[in-house]
């Protein structure tokens, strides 16, 4: 609705950019209440969107996925120093999916085979190893106290479960049933 | 949607329904599961309708009422099942009762038959494997469960097999959204007049919170709205067993939050020998039905006939 409207081009990668922020702290939010390490990591569904938003959305779905996060650790009173490293992070992760869909899949991007699958399934790993990589060093740093292979994990956790185990779905509804295309 | 990608959705909807207990835990137990299925279900079909309103429109004006219709009966199969399961469950400890919510799978081949349809060789090895792993995961209780509890269970099976199996008939001739949109408003509907009956104060009866109404909307947009939609859209391309199969992976995910999560979100499980003989077999019962074997010595596709 949103591409074939006649309002100016960065009017409408504003617009896309906000929805997108949007559905983020839609999903993010309420899963505040379920906390693994207070104040750092908790369970978050939301991850299922990194691939989501890196593939369908480009560019514009990680600075979206960065600035949600950023956005929801300012709402959930969890803005720390680390919350830098958690933006570079958020927008590394589903930037990784669109490096991915521009290179390995050369635009035409599917799920319709195992092969398929398996590949997304690596990629994933990568953009979850990166993202940990990146968070946890960030926290050592800042806070002494927080057991860092437990935070790590969750990391990995929550950036390789979700994206695999709703994300891969999500994606194939969009693409197969409601014939949802790439945006950028 | 492809088979392959139809499997993987309906492993995710399973997934998402495994997941009920952690949310419910953020939900305290005077509020009655009635009042929660409304208010998830009145959330879920107004997410859905406001994303989807055109898509709906069309068809409604394409099927009428026959959609209506068919999705009232859902409705009401439904909320029968539910509440069956709901009070055969308080005849057993939390996992006699996760186990015997499974049997649906024993129970469906049987549906399937008395309605004329044919079930292959195949979803037989399935259902044998996925039993015997329901019966050695309950091990010692076996001999020690309610009667009552277990004709309930028996019950509240039948009901939703035969959900599943006229789901999956009209999956295949409606649109999916529209027809996840009018079942959980019927569902909500219903949940509402019976929450009405047992607790006249709705709403002014829920001790309202943050945590609670965080809980509520989890489960309307994932639970309902995200998975109930995908498995409407899955069961156009997999069969009613095929489906069913699937679902009993439900135990095994719940063993697995049970072992993985923090005490803070769940209940602990323990593992024992039992319910892990018992898992695996239902993993190997799940993967003989999705595997399409192939070549002279492979089993006869399942194909379910009129």
């Amino acid at each position: 609705m949103l591409k074939s409207s006649k309002l100016p081009q960065p009017v409408k990668l504003c617009v896309l950019i906000a929805v997108m922020i949007s559905v983020y702290l839609i999903i993010a939010i309420p899963f505040k209440v379920m906390s693994v390490i207070p104040g750092f990591t908790d369970i978050r569904p939301v991850m299922l969107l990194k691939p989501v938003y890196g593939i369908f959305f480009g560019i514009p779905g990680c600075i979206a996925f960065a600035v949600g996060n950023l956005i929801g650790d300012i709402i959930s009173d969890s803005l720390r120093w680390s919350s830098i490293a958690g933006f570079a992070a958020n927008f590394l992760g589903p930037f990784v999916f669109y490096f991915f869909r521009l290179k390995i899949f050369k635009n035409s991007f599917h799920l319709r085979t195992g092969k398929d699958i398996l590949k997304l399934l690596a990629v994933t790993i990568i953009s979850s190893v990166i993202e940990a990589g990146i968070i946890t060093p960030a926290v050592m740093l800042t806070y002494s106290g927080v057991d860092s292979a437990l935070l790590f994990l969750t990391i990995m956790l929550n950036g390789t479960v979700f994206p695999v185990m709703l994300g891969i779905p999500l994606m194939i509804l969009m693409q197969e049933e409601l014939r949802f295309e790439f945006y950028y | 949607m492809n088979k392959l990608q139809a499997n993987i959705c309906l492993i995710c909807v399973t997934l998402c329904w495994s997941t009920e207990v952690i949310i419910f835990s953020c939900i305290p137990d005077d509020v009655l599961p009635f009042a929660t299925t409304f208010i998830c279900n009145a959330i879920a079909s107004l997410i859905l309708a406001a994303c989807f309103f055109r898509r709906i429109k069309r068809e409604i004006r394409r099927s009428g009422k026959k959609l209506i219709l068919r999705c009232l009966f859902l409705g009401v199969l439904n909320c029968i099942y539910n509440i069956l399961y709901l009070y055969g469950l308080k005849h057993f400890d939390v996992s006699s009762g996760a186990f015997t919510f499974s049997m649906t799978v024993v129970v469906l081949p049987v549906v399937l038959i008395t309605m004329k349809k044919t079930v292959g060789a195949k979803t037989w090895v399935s259902v044998a494997l996925v039993l015997s792993g329901i019966i050695i995961a309950l091990g010692g209780n076996l001999a020690n469960l309610s009667i009552v509890g277990l004709i309930l269970m028996l019950l509240g099976c039948i009901f939703r097999a035969v959900f599943i199996v006229k789901l999956n008939d009209y999956a295949g001739e409606h649109d999916s959204i529209s027809l996840s949109v009018f079942i959980s408003v019927f569902v909500s509907a219903l949940s509402f007049v019976i929450w009405f009956v047992l607790q006249p104060e709705t709403f002014a009866s829920i001790p309202w919170s943050g945590t609670i109404i965080a809980s509520l909307f989890i489960y309307a947009y994932f639970i309902i709205a995200f998975a109930q939609t995908l498995n409407i859209f899955a069961q156009k391309r997999a069969t009613a067993t095929e489906a069913t199969i699937i679902y009993s992976l439900e135990i095994v995910f719940s063993l697995i939050w049970g072992t993985v999560l923090p005490e803070t979100l769940i209940d602990r499980a323990t593992l024992t020998p039992f319910n892990i003989t018992g898992a695996i077999l239902i993993v190997a019962g799940s993967i003989i039905e999705i595997i399409e074997f192939k070549g002279k010595r492979g089993l006869k596709s399942d194909v379910e006939k009129q």
